[in-house]
């Protein structure tokens, strides 16, 4: 990025992350020759401006694919695909060229409006499989593009320990849940894998059987990579080497009142573990910082998860919780990926009562990270 | 010399599997079905009741080596819903009573349909051949699951011959009479709003072989057979060039009973299908069977899709 072509509000905003001393009084050619002495920041770093973000994570998905030549895929009526081959690979990301990994490498190597066009094509002419679960790459990607506004702008999230996710291989991230009407939660992890991952994969969130009985939502949140949670959704992706995500505490959180934000709820029986333990997958904990304060509830009442009960039988609501605001509110995350658990004996059913305290243990390392970094973020807003 | 009785000889699988085993010069087949073949076939197929002990005694005096099981189709739309369950389930009770006792039997082929799985919010989004049966699955896929209950049972007793139930995702195919073929090449296709299932195919050819396959390669158990692939049905109509009409549930309930009317019938789990989707996992499929379906759900759909010159009127 050319420091020359910016504006001087957005020179100002740069010259506030790096703290560069005296900046208000400095006119614009003064900000461009002190900003140029500053070397730019890493990904994730929290002296990065957004669009710097934005650049380097557009960069870092470019050099996966390879322009000069294109896929060589062609339809059963003969229509070629035209989008740029993976490298070392000779088919496109839509059509078999990321193999039977779980790689988020955008269609065009790049996210941007600019490249709707050229993607919306492919999914107006369905060029390309889903897969059994139902991930739609594009319109997967569409909606990573459309978050990422959230994500750098407005919720200005930053990450911590992306390295404890492993590159390749079964993964199950464990998270806590935010008290939102809306999963902002699930979207941002989404988004702080595959923005900040070196080669970004793509974590599968499971969600409860609510979605599925939702009309709009029940394919809306598969295309985008949302699994049924299950156990045999998640023992499925497990067995293919996919990243699975879940907020064990499920609804509870959602129907906490706000004096209890951040503090986390029960963690249901604990079978995420198990089926981890059985397929042999590393355990990624996450603490997750901002969800529980976007929409912070005034009340929860029974009276009125009655009433929706009877508008909506459908709908297995026991507590309904009134939100404070409709727009979500402007806070600052934190995401910090803990360190991974091993599974102890890999294959075999394991001992409940270890599994019992192991998910203690989890909910435990949560709980204490969540309180350091709220006390690392200072103010929320 | 290999004698192959094949049951439901009258349906579309049927009757390209006779034509494809008459081929085949040390078999002879032996045709039965409850209704007259459309297409004119070199082997006789012979007209019985299969929930008749008459047919009971003809498969014990015909002795056959092995036998294909594929009057389990829907004729719900032929013969109306009692009658079809009738045929389906006393018949194939029928059937595995004459397998008990004729001992000549060395391999039984049964089709099944996937929507034995069931369909609803709260089955796993991928069914393997493992997962019990649950959610809504209509009457044809209750009366499938003690047709496979009859199998098993029977597997039991003869543990000297090699059950083979081959469970199938909607054949789609141009001149494929099954309710799937019907509902996708409407030419205004009833949706339910707000819901986009994910869906298998597999080509009418494909099913024909994958029988075949199991004949030759005795496996016993159960296995899904599915095109490798899965699209979503707004797709598979775009592909069609279909229009969608998006329809809330009850609106979509007139709209099916109204084509009853028009004398387009489609059976209660198609209802079911297009709300849930339902994706079966094919490991075994390729794995343990050894089958690999010739067409991808791509190419099931471009040619199931083609203007037919007129309908074959088979199931």
């Amino acid at each position: 990025m050319n420091l020359d072509d910016l504006s001087k509000k957005q020179l100002l905003e740069m010259a506030r992350r790096r703290n560069l001393r005296g900046r208000s009084r400095m006119t614009k050619q003064e900000l461009v020759a002190g900003l140029s002495g500053i070397p730019p920041p890493q990904a994730g770093a929290a002296s990065a401006t957004p669009q710097e973000r934005r650049n380097l994570l557009n960069a870092r998905l470019n050099s996966f694919v390879d322009h000069s030549i294109s896929c060589n895929w062609r339809g059963a009526e003969g229509r070629p695909c035209g989008l740029p081959i993976i490298r070392s690979r000779d088919r496109c990301s839509l059509h078999g060229g990321l193999g039977d990994s779980d790689l988020a490498i955008p269609a065009t190597g790049r996210l941007g409006f600019d490249t709707w066009p050229t993607v919306l094509r492919q999914l107006w002419l369905a060029t390309y499989n889903v897969d059994p679960i139902g991930l739609d790459p594009i319109v997967a990607e569409m909606v990573w593009h459309v978050l990422n506004y959230l994500y750098f702008e407005y919720f200005r999230v930053e990450v911590e320990g992306v390295a404890n996710i492993p590159d390749s291989g079964p993964v199950l991230l464990v998270a806590n849940h935010g008290g939102a009407a809306l999963p902002y939660d699930a979207a941002m992890l989404t988004l702080a894998v595959t923005n900040e991952m070196t080669a970004p994969r793509r974590p599968r969130i499971m969600a409860t059987e609510v979605f599925n009985a939702t009309p709009t939502l029940s394919h809306l949140y598969r295309k985008v990579g949302g699994v049924y949670a299950s156990r045999g959704d998640a023992e499925y992706l497990l067995r293919t080497g996919k990243m699975v995500g879940v907020f064990p505490e499920g609804v509870r959180a959602f129907q906490k009142p706000f004096s209890q934000a951040y503090r986390v709820q029960r963690f249901g029986r604990g079978g995420f573990i198990t089926i981890a333990e059985r397929h042999g997958a590393p355990v990624v904990p996450v603490a997750i910082v901002g969800s529980d304060e976007v929409h912070p509830a005034v009340f929860s009442s029974e009276i009125l998860a009655r009433v929706v009960r009877l508008i909506w039988p459908s709908q297995r609501v026991e507590e309904m919780a009134v939100y404070l605001n409709l727009i979500p509110l402007p806070i600052r995350w934190r995401i910090r990926f803990l360190d991974p658990i091993m599974p102890s004996h890999s294959g075999s059913d394991p001992d409940p009562l270890e599994m019992l305290e192991r998910t203690q243990e989890i909910r435990e390392t949560i709980q204490k990270n969540l309180y350091e970094l709220l006390a690392q973020r200072g103010s929320a807003i | 010399m290999r004698r192959i009785l094949v049951t439901g000889a009258a349906t579309w699988t049927g009757c390209h599997l006779i034509e494809r085993l008459e081929r085949i010069p040390d078999v002879a087949v032996i045709a039965v079905d409850e209704i007259p073949a459309p297409v004119p076939l070199k082997t006789e197929v012979r007209i019985f009741e299969l929930d008749n002990a008459e047919f009971a005694h003809f498969v014990i005096d015909a002795a056959p080596d092995a036998l294909v099981h594929l009057q389990t189709v829907d004729r719900s739309a032929m013969l109306g819903g009692r009658r079809a369950h009738d045929e389906a389930v006393v018949g194939s009770q029928a059937l595995f009573g004459a397998i008990h006792r004729c001992r000549s039997i060395k391999q039984v082929v049964v089709k099944s349909d996937l929507c034995i799985y069931g369909m609803g919010p709260r089955c796993p989004s991928v069914v393997t051949e493992d997962t019990a049966f649950a959610g809504k699955r209509g009457r044809y896929g209750r009366d499938l699951e003690q047709v496979e209950g009859y199998t098993a049972d029977a597997a039991a007793v003869r543990g000297d011959a090699v059950f083979t139930i081959l469970r199938f995702a909607p054949i789609f195919g141009v001149d494929v009479d099954n309710p799937v073929s019907r509902y996708l090449r409407l030419p205004v296709v009833p949706t339910r709003l707000g819901y986009d299932p994910r869906l298998q195919l597999l080509s009418g050819h494909d099913a024909v072989r994958a029988i075949e396959h199991a004949i030759d390669h005795p496996e016993p158990g159960a296995f899904n057979i599915a095109a490798p692939g899965q699209l979503y049905l707004s797709r598979i109509l775009r592909l069609g060039r279909r229009a969608p009409q998006p329809l809330p549930s009850r609106a979509y309930d007139i709209a099916i009973k109204g084509m009853r009317r028009a004398n387009i019938y489609l059976p209660e789990h198609i209802k079911h299908l297009v709300q849930y989707g339902l994706v079966a996992d094919t490991t075994r499929m390729t794995e343990v069977l050894g089958f690999q379906p010739n067409d991808a759900i791509r190419v099931a759909i471009t040619n199931g899709f083609r203007r037919s010159l007129a309908p074959s009127g088979l199931q």
